[in-house]
C-alpha cells in the first residue's frame, strides 16, 4: 500500500525547505580558538571555574579519545569530521557565566521567544499569569501563583551555545529540594552529587562521540529530585546552536532518588547554514528505587537543504539507569532535525521489576540520514521493556531503526515488546531496520513485530465486527496509536508534535 | 578495520587451517589467491558485522586447537548412509559422480572456480570467508543440470567427499519449466573434520525446486555452508532446512529475485543443545516488482548458542513486493541462548514487508491447559514442542517428506528434549 495523500501532505509541511528556525543570533560572542588539544580542555575548564578533579577527568577522557576510532557500523554516509576545525567553546560576551534572568542579553531573550519560549513570558505560556499581571521574574522572591486549571507549569533551563544563559523557577524549585542548574554551576555547588553520578551511566570510555564529549562538554542541565519528591513541574533544557563553526558538547544529568518522580524535556533548533555543525551531547539518567523519569526530546536541528547542503550532526549517547527496584525510564522523542542522527536512548534495567520504555517517531526528508533506536537491556528479575518506533522517510533520505534487547541469563522473568513500522513516502528514500534480539534466558519473552496489521488484528476484528470498514478501522486504530506517542509528550511540545499528529501509517512497511 | 587484522597474530586454529588448506595439493590456481586472502584477512571476528553473533576466529580455536582434531580430519573415513528419501539418486559431490540419475539430469565436473576471486560477504563489506575457505580446500566442482521441462519423479541426494574432500563446490541449473527436488546430505562422523559447501543454484524461468538440507553431523563438527539462489521469472523456490547435528554450523542461504511473478518459500527447524554453535544467516534480494517470499524458521534450544540473521532487501523499483520472515525461538533451558537479527531495507515504497522474532519458554495457559485435560506435564510439554517443530514442516504439503523429517524431530526430541 502506498502512503496516502493526508500524510503525503502532512509531511511535505515539515521538509527541510520549511524549516523556520534558521535565523541568526547576531550578538558579540567569546569564542576560544579552534581546535581540540589539552589547551582548549584546560581554557574550557578554566571558563567555567572548575576544580582540579573536573579537570582531570576531562584530560584523562582526552587522552582516551586520541586512542579511538570514529564508529562506521551505522547506515550513515558523511565524509571525516575535521575535529581540528571546531570551536569548542562559544558564549555571548555579555556573559561568562548563567546569570539571573534581569542580566540576560534582550537579544538572547529574543532568540528564545521567537523559537516559541519566551522565558519572560513563559507563566504565560504555561496559563499562570495573565500578559498584564507582573512576570515572576521581576520579583524573583515572592511564592509564583499555583497552576490553574491543573495546567502543567515548566521551568527551563536555556542553553546557548557553549553556556546556559537562563534558569527559570529555580527558587521554587529549591523550595521542593529539587536541584535543577547548569551543570557547570552544579559542578562548583554540588561536587558530591556530580562526583558520585557523572559518568556512572554512560562511562567516560563508552564510546567515541561520548568520550570526546567527556573531555570538552560546556554546559547542559543538572537535576536532582531528592527522596520521595513529586517534581512541582516540569523541567526542561532548550539548546540553541548560534555560532558559525562551533559544535555544542552538552551534557545533562538526571538524579531521580528513591520515590522521587520528574518529567523533563528538551527542544534543539539551530541557524540555517551552508556547512555542517557537529553536536555531540551525553544524557545521563538514574533512578533509584521507586523513582521514574520521563525523558522528552523534539529535536529539530537545522537539517540541511534539499541538496544535502549544511545542516548538523547529531551524535548523541543517551543512556538512563534503572538503578533501584520498581524504577522506570521513558524516552519519547519526536526527530524532525539534523542532517546526521546517531543516537540510541537506552534503559539498562538493573533493578528487579523495573521497568523501560522508548516512544519514538522520526520523520526524515530532504537527504537526511537517521539512524536511530535504542538498547533494552534486562539485568534484573521482572523486568519489563517496550519499543514503539515510527519512522517516515521522504525525499531522498534514509531512516534506519537500529535497537537491541538483551537478557542476562540470570534475569528471570524479562519482558520486551517491540514494534517498529516504516513508511515510505515516494521512491528515492530508504527505511531500513535493524533489531538485535538476545535471550540469554529461558523465562524471557520477546517479542519483536514489524508490521502494522499483524499486531491490530483483534482490534481490526473488533471494529470490523462493529460495523467499521476495514480501511476506516485501520486507520482508527493507527491513528489512535500515534496519538499515543504523542501523547507521552508534556503539553509545552505538543505544538511541534501536533505537526505529525496529521500523519497517519496507512500503508507502512515493517 | 582492515589494518587492523592485517597486524594481529594468527591463531593456532588460522595457522592450521592454513597448513591444511596447503597440503591439498591439486588446483592451485583456485586455492592460491583463497589462501593467499585468508592469509591476509583471518577469520573474522564478532566485530564483522556479518559474523556478530558467529565469532568464527574464536570459535574455531576451541574445536581446531587440538593436534589431535587435525589427525582425526586426515582419518576420517567414509561412512555407509541410507539415502534421506527413498529411491534417491546418489550424487557423489567429491568424485562428480552420479548414480541412476533420472532422464534430463546430468552432473560432470566443472571447471567453474578456476577465475576464482575474492568476493565481498553478502552482508557487509569483509571478505565472503566460507566461500574464501571453500575454494582454499577445493578439490572438486560439479556442474548439475535440469533440462528444460525435465520433471524427475525421485529426488537428488548431493554428498559431499569425505575429509579432506569434503569441500564441495556446486552449480545446479534448471531450465525452463523444469522441476525437481533436491536434497543436500550433511551428515555422518565427521569427527571434528572442518567441511564448506557452496552451491550456485539457478531457477530458469518458470522452474520449480525443492531444495532440502539435512544437517546431522557429529557434534564435534564444524560446517560452514552458503547456497546461493538465483530465480527468473515466474520460478519458485521451496526450502528446508534442518538442524540436529553439528558441533559448529553456519549455513547461509543468499537468494536473487531478478524475475517477475517468482515466490521464496524458506523453511527451517534448528535443534540446539548443550556444546552447539548453530548459525542460520539468510538474504531476500528482491530487484524486481511483483515478487513475493515467506521465510519461517522455528528454533528449539535446549543448551548451546542458536543464531538466526534475516535481511529483506527491496531494491528501488521492485515495487509490489511482498515480503515476510519469522524466527520464533523456544528457549527450554538458561544454559542455551538464543541471538535473532532480522532486517529489513527497503527502497521502493508500495511494498508490503514484515518480520517478526519471538523468544521465550513454552506457554504456561497452553501448558495448564493439557494438563487439566489430564495429560501428565512431561508429555503435555513434549507435545507442545513437537507441535511448535512441525507446524512448519507441515506446510511442506508432502507426506513422505514430512514423515521423514518429522521421525528425524522426534529422534532429536526425545533423546534431547
Amino acid at each position: 500500500m502506498p502512503a496516502v495523500q493526508e500524510t503525503i501532505d502532512s509531511v511535505a509541511k515539515i521538509d527541510v525547505d520549511q524549516y523556520k528556525y534558521g535565523f541568526e543570533t547576531l550578538i558579540e560572542m567569546d569564542v576560544a580558538p579552534k581546535g581540540l588539544n589539552e589547551d582548549i580542555i584546560k581554557l574550557i575548564s578554566t571558563k567555567k571555574n572548575e576544580p582540579e578533579w573536573m579537570l582531570d577527568w576531562r584530560l584523562k577522557a582526552f587522552e582516551r579519545w586520541k586512542t579511538m576510532e570514529s564508529p562506521d557500523w551505522a547506515r550513515l554516509d558523511y565524509p571525516p569530521i575535521d575535529f581540528q576545525d571546531i570551536h569548542y567553546y562559544a558564549a555571548p560576551k555579555s556573559m561568562s557565566g548563567p546569570a539571573s534572568l534581569d542580566e540576560v542579553d534582550p537579544e538572547i531573550l529574543r532568540t528564545y521567544e521567537k523559537l516559541g519560549i519566551p522565558l519572560k513570558e513563559q507563566e504565560i505560556l504555561a496559563g499562570v499569569r495573565k500578559p498584564d499581571e507582573p512576570s515572576e521574574f521581576d520579583d524573583d522572591s515572592g511564592t509564583p501563583p499555583a497552576g490553574q486549571d491543573g495546567r502543567p507549569r515548566v521551568a527551563v533551563d536555556a542553553v546557548f551555545d557553549s553556556v546556559s544563559v537562563a534558569t527559570t523557577f529555580k527558587k521554587e524549585l529549591q523550595k521542593a529540594g529539587v536541584i535543577f542548574m547548569p551543570i557547570s554551576e552544579a559542578i562548583r555547588e554540588h561536587p558530591e552529587l556530580i562526583q558520585k553520578y557523572l559518568g556512572s551511566v554512560v562511562p567516560v570510555s563508552d564510546n567515541y562521540f561520548a568520550t570526546m564529549n567527556s573531555a570538552v562538554f560546556t554546559d547542559g542541565s543538572f537535576v536532582y529530585v531528592p527522596k520521595g519528591v513529586r517534581c512541582p513541574m516540569e523541567l526542561s533544557t532548550y539548546f540553541r546552536i548560534n555560532e558559525r563553526n562551533t559544535g555544542q558538547f552538552e551534557r545533562t544529568l538526571i538524579i531521580a532518588d528513591e520515590g522521587a518522580y520528574v518529567s523533563y524535556l528538551e527542544g534543539c533548533t539551530a541557524p540555517q547554514r551552508d556547512e555542517n555543525q557537529l553536536h555531540a551531547a551525553v544524557v545521563e539518567l538514574v533512578a533509584l528505587e521507586g523513582a521514574e523519569i520521563k525523558y522528552s526530546t523534539v529535536q529539530n536541528w537545522y537539517p540541511g537543504d534539499k541538496d544535502g547542503k549544511g545542516g548538523i550532526y547529531n551524535f548523541v549517547t543517551k543512556r538512563g539507569d534503572c538503578r533501584g527496584d520498581n524504577s522506570r525510564i521513558s524516552w519519547t522523542q519526536v526527530e524532525t532535525g539534523s542532517a546526521i542522527t546517531w543516537k540510541y536512548p537506552s534503559c539498562i534495567l538493573r533493578g528487579d521489576n523495573s521497568r523501560g520504555e522508548f516512544y519514538s517517531i522520526a520523520v526524515s526528508n530532504g537527504r537526511q540520514q537517521i539512524d536511530s533506536g535504542t538498547k533494552m537491556i534486562h539485568l534484573g528479575k521482572n523486568t519489563s521493556s517496550r519499543i514503539i518506533s515510527k519512522g517516515i522517510s521522504a525525499g531522498q533520505s534514509n531512516n534506519t531503526y537500529r535497537g537491541l534487547v538483551s537478557s542476562h541469563r540470570k534475569a528471570t522473568n524479562t519482558r520486551n515488546f517491540t514494534q517498529c513500522d516504516s513508511l515510505l513516502i515516494g521512491e528515492e528514500c530508504g527505511a531500513h531496520t535493524v533489531p538485535y534480539i538476545e535471550s540469554k534466558n529461558a523465562t524471557a519473552q520477546f517479542e519483536h513485530e514489524a508490521t502494522t496489521s499483524k499486531i491490530s488484528e483483534d482490534q481490526l476484528f473488533y471494529c470490523m465486527q462493529r460495523g467499521i470498514p476495514e480501511e476506516e478501522a485501520v486507520a482508527l486504530i493507527v491513528n489512535g496509536f500515534v496519538k499515543d506517542v504523542i501523547q507521552q509528550l508534556p503539553m509545552e511540545f505538543a505544538v511541534e508534535a501536533q505537526k505529525l499528529i496529521g500523519i497517519s501509517l496507512e500503508g507502512s512497511v515493517g | 578495520m582492515s589494518s587492523v587484522t592485517e597486524l594481529r597474530p594468527r591463531t593456532p586454529a588460522e595457522t592450521r587451517l592454513l597448513q591444511l588448506a596447503e597440503a591439498q595439493g591439486e588446483n592451485e590456481n583456485v586455492r592460491r589467491p583463497a589462501i593467499e586472502a585468508l592469509r591476509r584477512e583471518g577469520l573474522p571476528t564478532r566485530r564483522v558485522e556479518a559474523w556478530h553473533y558467529t565469532d568464527l576466529r574464536q570459535l574455531m580455536g576451541k574445536r581446531l586447537g587440538e593436534e589431535s582434531a587435525i589427525e582425526a580430519l586426515r582419518e576420517s573415513g567414509e561412512t555407509v548412509l541410507e539415502p534421506f528419501l527413498h529411491g534417491s539418486s546418489i550424487v557423489d559431490l567429491g568424485t562428480s559422480e552420479g548414480s541412476h540419475l533420472p532422464k534430463g539430469v546430468s552432473v560432470a565436473k566443472s571447471d567453474e572456480r578456476s577465475d576464482w576471486k575474492v568476493t565481498p560477504n553478502r552482508l557487509d563489506r569483509s571478505i565472503d570467508t566460507i566461500r574464501a575457505l571453500n575454494s582454499a580446500f577445493g578439490a572438486n566442482s560439479s556442474a548439475i543440470t535440469v533440462e528444460a521441462g525435465a520433471a524427475p519423479d525421485h529426488a537428488i541426494e548431493l554428498r559431499p567427499g569425505v575429509g579432506l574432500s569434503g569441500h564441495a563446490h556446486t552449480r545446479v541449473s534448471l531450465g525452463a519449466k523444469a522441476k525437481a527436488t533436491f536434497v543436500e546430505r550433511l551428515d555422518g562422523n565427521a569427527q571434528g573434520a572442518p567441511s564448506t559447501g557452496v552451491t550456485e543454484l539457478h531457477l530458469g524461468e518458470g522452474s520449480e525446486v525443492l531444495w532440502i538440507v539435512d544437517q546431522e553431523k557429529g557434534l564435534d563438527a564444524v560446517h560452514l555452508g552458503q547456497l546461493h539462489v538465483r530465480l527468473e521469472a515466474d520460478s519458485l523456490f521451496r526450502l528446508f532446512v534442518l538442524n540436529a547435528g553439528g558441533g559448529l554450523v553456519r549455513y547461509e542461504v543468499h537468494t536473487d529475485v531478478v524475475g517477475e511473478g517468482a515466490d521464496i518459500q524458506m523453511r527451517g527447524v534448528n535443534l540446539i543443545r548443550d556444546g552447539q554453535h548453530i548459525d542460520v544467516t539468510t538474504t531476500l534480494n528482491h530487484t524486481v516488482p511483483n515478487t513475493t517470499a515467506t521465510e519461517t524458521f522455528r528454533n528449539v534450544v535446549t543448551g548451546g548458542h542458536g543464531v538466526f540473521q534475516g535481511i529483506i532487501k527491496v531494491a528501488r523499483g521492485a515495487q509490489k513486493t511482498d515480503a515476510k520472515l519469522a524466527c520464533n525461538s523456544l528457549l527450554l533451558s538458561d544454559e542455551g541462548d538464543f541471538s535473532a537479527k532480522p532486517e529489513l531495507e527497503i527502497f521502493a515504497d508500495d511494498v508490503v514487508c514484515g518480520h517478526g522474532a519471538t523468544a521465550g519458554e513454552i506457554d504456561a495457559d497452553h501448558l495448564f491447559y493439557l494438563m487439566s485435560r489430564g495429560i501428565p506435564a512431561d508429555k503435555a510439554r513434549a507435545l507442545l514442542i513437537k507441535a511448535f517443530v512441525t507446524e512448519v514442516v507441515e506446510e511442506l504439503e508432502d507426506e513422505a517428506l514430512q514423515y521423514v523429517l518429522e521421525a528425524r524431530i522426534d529422534d532429536w526430541l526425545s533423546a534431547n528434549g
